[in-house]
Order: structure tokens, then sequence, then C-alpha cells
């Protein structure tokens, strides 16, 4: 009879050169932490098992040097903090897993990860789902190809969570986001790096979200913000601010999905969106253009889908006017509407927009060797459009570009563009763009983020 | 009854006591015997008294392991029978669920061995997960909180070679697909069985030349209370489509196949109250009736590259350019849908899928 074999998958097994934990703890230990129940972790095996026990508020401290990884680690208990030597220092290696997991996923509230860097995790790098207080410092995530459709989809990626701080921290080279915010509320995402990934640093159905200070560079696109169709945390105020966002003309290797039509050259995107302020960034050489504003509807086109149950939904919404859906007792929330952009400057962008994708096309047809203006809206969801008199245009969506004086402003039409491509359009090439020329948002300035 | 109980378990002789559960203990046995629920002897699982082994009309699939399911209700204590066909399980109760392999599967009671034994055990709080994993002799299991991940060769019940990278999971893990929120959207979340479910037990089952329903087997054994006569539809017998079914189903037979199979192999995720499934807002539970979170004409929120290209979640009448399919079917790691608990393709539950939707009348989404 033949003899059923098997054999344990250890590791190491693709990591030929990197040298594994040293065990030693050169720049934090649990002295460092002699109030918080503390322990040290210096093999794979170690922290593999210490973690999948802990049910009580813990400090994982690992050691110096790589731990190469075959297995998850699974975090399931409120209060754990893992902390390594060093963002380049301390690293979990996944590299040439057999077997599918996110590199580290968490569900806890109050959980901090910072000082390690998550190496080629064979879906997320980091995955904090579910939890109330999450921290990111000093974190690396990213994967060792660049470029690489089988890389892990998203790179740093709280979601569902709520007091979120993201700081100080790299996400590379993700076949999706490298820093995903998705359906959180209360978020700071500042001082961070995104390079390289397919969208840099993403803020979905997100409400209360201050992110500034971040470099978002040779990516896809580079900072972009929009609800998805169908679910029940409709986005809002979102301050995009004091953000460098540059050269994010990184071809598209998304196999597909929702970033998948993202056009290379993309700067900054708000879709489906509302109470958005774009401030104060630094756009330079973003190929198919800098910011745009988009209806939901370019993406899925069935406003049916976006249609939402009044008692479905999560967080504050009453002060928001969001349109009827398709029923009774519902809204939906396709339009971007009530977004303030100021004080960006501009330099070098839309002058070779992407024609593999649809929006780029589109652009590099109405455009043709001129550059794209700098604020791009569809237009989709106004009551009034005039190519020949700009000013009586409708603004009710109310896009307020007046104090972006150092850009220009287009409106596609893009409706019309659907039918007929080359539909008119305009461009308004001073500030203050009337009848875009409003200066705030309805309802007063997006509230600062405290954290608690 | 009496003969049942005697087929399907050995006694104290066997166990030397009776089950032992230690609730207040702050880990659990090192060796799954100390709770004397089960051994392995002769090729197969055999269980100490109380504990009465069932199976499942459609089971979740695991790369092809082989699976026996049992459950040991303390004495004294009764399973409650209530509202919604829901099953009330008492503090104490045990659910064991066991994975073992034959190097071929067409004849899988030839040098078959234990791989691992999954613990559930209902604390006063709430369930607690504890995974074992066997030595090779199948002597005894070993609690392995870290899991572990095997290659395991061996011949498919079609007579294909294949080689799992077989997850035993970290205790952590079984969380993964055994949690929910309390309510949908809760950060509160608890931990439940997924598997004993009425409608997934509510078939008659050949277990030990034995053929009883595990509902009625319970109720007769005065373990289950309140068993109405009166019960939901079942779940779909897979069996038949292990049998060659698929083809000669009906359209009503085949919607209910399709839907009880995700039902059973994704909803423990993809439901309202899934804590990873429900950032997707893809519904594959069968009480969900909206076409759009079913996936129809649907773009995946957050996939990566498990879209293979492909754009919509489902499209009626085109299996191939349906993710949901595509996600089923590849065998790449990032891609795979489960998140755990697979690294091969099943290929019958792909077939059942794929002929769900190509019955479908066809629809063009844009």
């Amino acid at each position: 009879m033949k003899k059923l074999g098997w054999i344990v998958v250890f590791f190491a097994l693709a990591c030929g050169g990197s040298s594994g934990p040293t065990g030693e703890y050169p720049n934090v230990d649990c002295d460092d932490f002699a109030d918080q129940r503390c322990v040290q972790v210096g093999t794979p095996e170690e922290l593999l098992e210490e973690t999948a026990l802990l049910d009580e508020p813990t400090v994982v401290v690992l050691a110096s040097g790589t731990f190469a990884l075959a297995q998850s680690i699974t975090i399931r208990a409120d209060g754990v903090s893992l902390v390594g030597q060093g963002i380049d220092t301390s690293t979990l290696a996944f590299t040439g897993g057999t077997t599918q997991f996110n590199g580290v996923d968490v569900v806890g509230d109050d959980f901090l990860v910072q000082d390690l860097t998550v190496l080629d995790a064979p879906k997320d790098g980091i995955r904090v789902e579910n939890s109330d207080g999450v921290t990111f410092r000093r974190i690396r995530a990213t994967w060792t190809n660049e470029d690489d459709p089988m890389n892990g989809a998203y790179g740093i990626y709280p979601v569902k969570s709520s007091n979120v701080l993201v700081e100080d921290s790299f996400a590379e080279n993700a076949s999706d986001a490298g820093l995903y915010v998705g359906q959180c509320q209360n978020v700071i995402v500042r001082r961070n790096t995104v390079r390289g990934n397919v969208a840099g640093l993403e803020i979905e159905n997100t409400q209360y979200a201050d992110v500034y200070e971040n470099l978002a560079e040779d990516n896809t696109g580079g900072i972009v913000v929009f609800d998805l169709p169908g679910n029940p945390i409709v986005g809002r105020d979102v301050r995009l601010r004091n953000n460098i966002i540059r050269n994010n003309n990184n071809p598209n290797f998304a196999p597909s999905g929702t970033v998948g039509i993202i056009p290379a050259g993309t700067g900054t995107f708000a879709m489906a969106s509302r109470r958005v302020e774009i401030t104060d960034n630094t756009y330079e050489n973003n190929q198919t253009g800098d910011i745009a504003i988009l209806s939901g509807l370019i993406v899925d086109s069935d406003p049916a889908v976006w249609s939402l149950e009044v008692a479905r939904l999560v967080g504050d919404h009453d002060d928001l006017g969001l349109l009827p859906g398709a029923g009774p007792n519902t809204v939906t929330n396709y339009r971007s509407e009530n977004i303030v952009i100021a004080r960006n400057t501009h330099s070098g962008s839309g002058e070779n927009p992407d024609i593999s994708r649809d929006m780029g096309f589109l652009l590099a047809l109405l455009y043709g060797d001129d550059p794209t203006d700098s604020v791009l809206y569809d237009g989709i969801g106004e009551s009034m459009f005039d190519a020949e008199v700009p000013a009586n245009n409708s603004n009710d969506n109310r896009v307020c570009a007046g104090g972006n004086t150092a850009g220009t402003f287009g409106n596609l039409n893009a409706i019309a563009q659907l039918e007929t491509p080359g539909s008119p359009h305009f461009s308004l090439t001073e500030a203050p763009f009337a009848p875009y020329d409003c200066t705030s948002l309805e309802g007063g300035p997006v509230a600062e983020v405290v954290l608690p | 009854m009496a003969l049942v109980a005697l087929a399907l378990s050995c006694g104290d002789g066997e166990f030397g006591g009776p089950v032992t559960v230690d609730l207040a203990a702050s880990r659990p046995p090192e060796r799954l015997s100390e709770y004397r629920l089960l051994a392995w002897r002769d090729g197969r699982f055999v269980y100490n008294d109380r504990v009465v082994p069932y199976e499942l009309a459609t089971p979740l699939f695991s790369d092809y392991s082989l699976k026996d399911r049992a459950i040991y209700v303390p004495e004294g204590a009764t399973i409650a029978y209530g509202e919604d066909d829901v099953l009330d399980f008492p503090v104490g109760t045990v659910i064991v669920k066991s994975f073992s392999y034959a190097p071929d599967l067409r004849t899988p009671n030839e040098g078959r061995r234990p791989i691992e034994t999954r613990v559930l055990v209902r604390h006063a709080d709430g369930w607690r997960t504890w995974p074992y994993l066997w030595d090779e002799a199948g002597r005894d299991a070993t609690f392995t909180p870290a899991g572990a991940v095997l290659a395991i060769d061996f011949v498919d019940p079609s007579g294909e070679p294949r080689r799992a990278s077989y997850l035993v999971p970290q205790r952590n893990q079984c969380t993964t697909c055994h949690e929910r929120q309390v309510s949908p959207g809760s950060t509160e979340t608890f931990v439940t069985p997924i598997g004993p479910w009425v409608r997934h037990l509510d078939r008659d089952f050949t277990i030990d030349g034995v053929t009883q329903n595990p509902l009625e087997q319970l109720a007769a054994e005065g373990l289950l209370t309140g068993l109405p006569a009166e019960r939901g539809e079942p779940t779909f017998d897979f069996r038949r489509i292990e049998a060659g079914e698929l083809a000669s189903l009906s359209a009503e037979e085949l919607d209910r196949a399709a839907r009880d199979y995700l039902d059973v192999n994704c909803a423990h995720c993809h439901n309202p109250s899934g804590v990873q499934g429900q950032t997707s807002q893809l519904f594959l539970n069968r009480e969900n009736t909206d076409r759009f979170r079913l996936g129809v004409c649907k773009r995946p929120g957050s996939a990566g590259s498990g879209t293979g290209g492909l754009t919509y979640d489902l499209v009626p009448g085109s299996p191939e350019e349906s993710i949901l399919l595509f996600r089923m079917e590849t065998e790449e790691v990032g891609a795979m849908m489960p998140l755990l608990g697979r690294s091969l393709r099943h290929d019958e539950g792909v077939e059942l899928i794929r002929a769900w939707i190509a019955s479908m009348p066809a629809e063009t989404c844009e």
C-alpha cells in the first residue's frame, strides 16, 4: 500500500541568503514597556505561537533581522502592539509562500504596529479590520518585485475601523493600493510615502479623514478619494492638504478591478465623494492630469446600484442632502459634490494622457497637443451646460475651485462625450473660474480630526 | 438507539473514562487524547460515549481532505431547537472536526491517515477554537496554536494526482471563518459554529453502516429538545453532484444546489455580518435576494489580482466572464477564494457554479 506522505513546509524555503532573526534587541525591548504585559520574540516560531495565543493586551517585541514566515501573523485580541527594532531592521518576510493569507491579519481594538517591514505578503500586507483604535507607525509594506500583478492587493490596509492613525510609513509595489483606508471613521494619514503602487493612497467610503504631508510618487494614481456603490458608509469630510503628488505615471499593472480603470499619470481624483477639501498640495508631472472631480456614474452607470437604504447607513449623513435613491427611504451617493480645491501648485502635468484607459483616451482626444487642465470636472449631474458662455453653466454640485489660482479648470461635459466623443467642452484658464468660483464648503469646513 | 450508540462509540474502556472538558483552564490540553473525545483506531476515528458523529448535506471544500465531524453534549445538558431553525448549544458542548487523507481518494479507506482535528468548545462567554495536529502514526494529536502548512500528495476522487499546500489553521485563523458581527456593521464580534446548522444536518446520512438523520438521532438520544416535525428546506444534497447528477438537475434544483454551495463555501465570510466578507458587499448567503450584492454586474471593490482581468463578479449567462467563477477556479495564491483553506480547485463545485451561471438568462453588464 502506498504510504501517504506529507511534508511540513519549513520556513526560509525561498529566502536563500537572507539572515534570520538575530535574537537581539538593540533599540527596544520589554524594559521599555515595564508597565505592560510584554513578550520578546526572537524566532519565527516564537512569533507565531505568541501571537496565536494572545488574548489579553500585550506588547510583542520583535528581535532585529528577518523572520521568514510560511504563515500569517493573525491577531484576535484587543490591546496588542507589534513592535520591531526599526523599519528596516525587523522584517516579516513571506516570500515564496505556498498558501494564501494576509501577512499580518488583525481584528482587535487598540492595535499598534510600529518599526518593522512586511515583505511579500501573499494577499494584503497588514490588514486591520473591524477595530477601534489602530496605529501604523514607521512601518513599511512592500513587495520585492516591481510592477508585478501577482503582488498582494494592499500594503497598509485599515478597513471598517475607527480612530485610525497611519504615520511615517511606506507602502510600495501593491497591485491595488499601497495605503488603503477603507470604510473607516476618524482617520489621520500623515507623513507617509506611497510609491510604485497602482493607486498610491486611497480613501474609500470613509468619514472624517485628514490626509497631509504625504508623498505619492511613481504610482499609476497618486491620492484618490471615492465611494463604491452599495456600501452603507457614505464617505464625507475628507481633507487632502500639503501633500506632494508627483510623477504618478507608472503603467497600470492592476489585473483589473476598480483601480484597473485609472489612467497612468493621474494625480488625484474624487469620485462619488462629498465634503472634500483638496488644498495646498504640490502637483508635478502627472501626465494624464492633476485633479479630477468625477461622478460615480463614470464607473458604475446604473444609478440603481448606488441606491442605499437610509436605515442601513452608518454614521452622520442627515446634513449631506443626499439625493433620493431608487426606492422609498433610500438615498444615492454617486454624486461628487461640495468640493473645495484651493492653493495647489501645478507644474508639468497633463501633457501625455494614458490612452490605454478610457478616461485618458477621452482627455487625449479633447485636448490634443495642449496639456489637460489642472482641475478636470466631468460635469455629470449639472442642469445647465454652455460651452460658449461658461458663466451660464450651473454649479449644482458645488465644485469650488475659486481659490485654486495657480491652476486651470476644464468641464469635460462627459455625458455628451459618451454619446459623441469630441462634443463641446470648455476650459477656464484664469481664476476664479466662475461659475466654479466658490471657495468654501457648504456647511462649514471639514472639521479637524481629533483622535482619542 | 442503544445499538446505534454501541456501534458509534467505544465506551469508557477505550478512553479510560468519560469525555473531560475543563472550561476553567486557561490553556487547552496539550494532547487531544486528554479530552477523551475520540481516537484513531484501525484507519478510522472512534468516539467516546455521548459523542455523536454527523455529516453535512453540502460540505465546505478543504482540498479534498476527508472530514469526520462529531458533537459532544455534556451530561445533563441538551441542545435546544430555537426559532428560525437555530440550534442553541449548551455550555460545555464540544464540536470536533477531523481531517484526514488517503493516498488515493478513490479508495478512501485504504492507507488513510489523520492530519488534524479542530476542537470548538462552548464556554459561558462564547466559543473557543483549538487546533490539534496528529502525529504520523495517528497515536495522538498535539495542540498547535500556530498551525502549519503541509505539502500533501494524493490522487483525487477522479483519479487526478494532486498536491495540496494544506493549511492547518492557527487558532486565530479559525476565527476568520467562524466570527460574526453581533449586528451588521458592529465592531463587536462573536465566534459561532458554521457546520451544524439545522438545514445542513437535516438529511439522512450513513455513518459506519447506520443510516439516520443526525437531528433525529440527537433528539432520540435525548441530546436535542424541541425538534419540530416541520422544518425549513434542507441544504441541497451535494452527494448528488458527486454522483454525477449535475446535468440532470431541474432549473430549480440547480439554483438550490448552487446557492447552497455558495452559502456553505463562501457565506461564512460573505454575509452581511461577516467581518471580512462584508467589506466587499458581496453577499452569497442563502437568504440574500439582492441581485447586485449577489454579484450580478457588480464590480469588485477590492479584489486585487483576484479579478483575473475580468470586470464583474457575476455576468448572467457568461461563466467565463464572472470573477466569482475565476476565483473558485484559480489556484494562484493571492487570487483564490475562499481566503483560507483551499489550495486546490474543487472540480465538482466549479462545474456546479459554471452550470448555474450559464443557465441564467444572458445579460450584458455596463
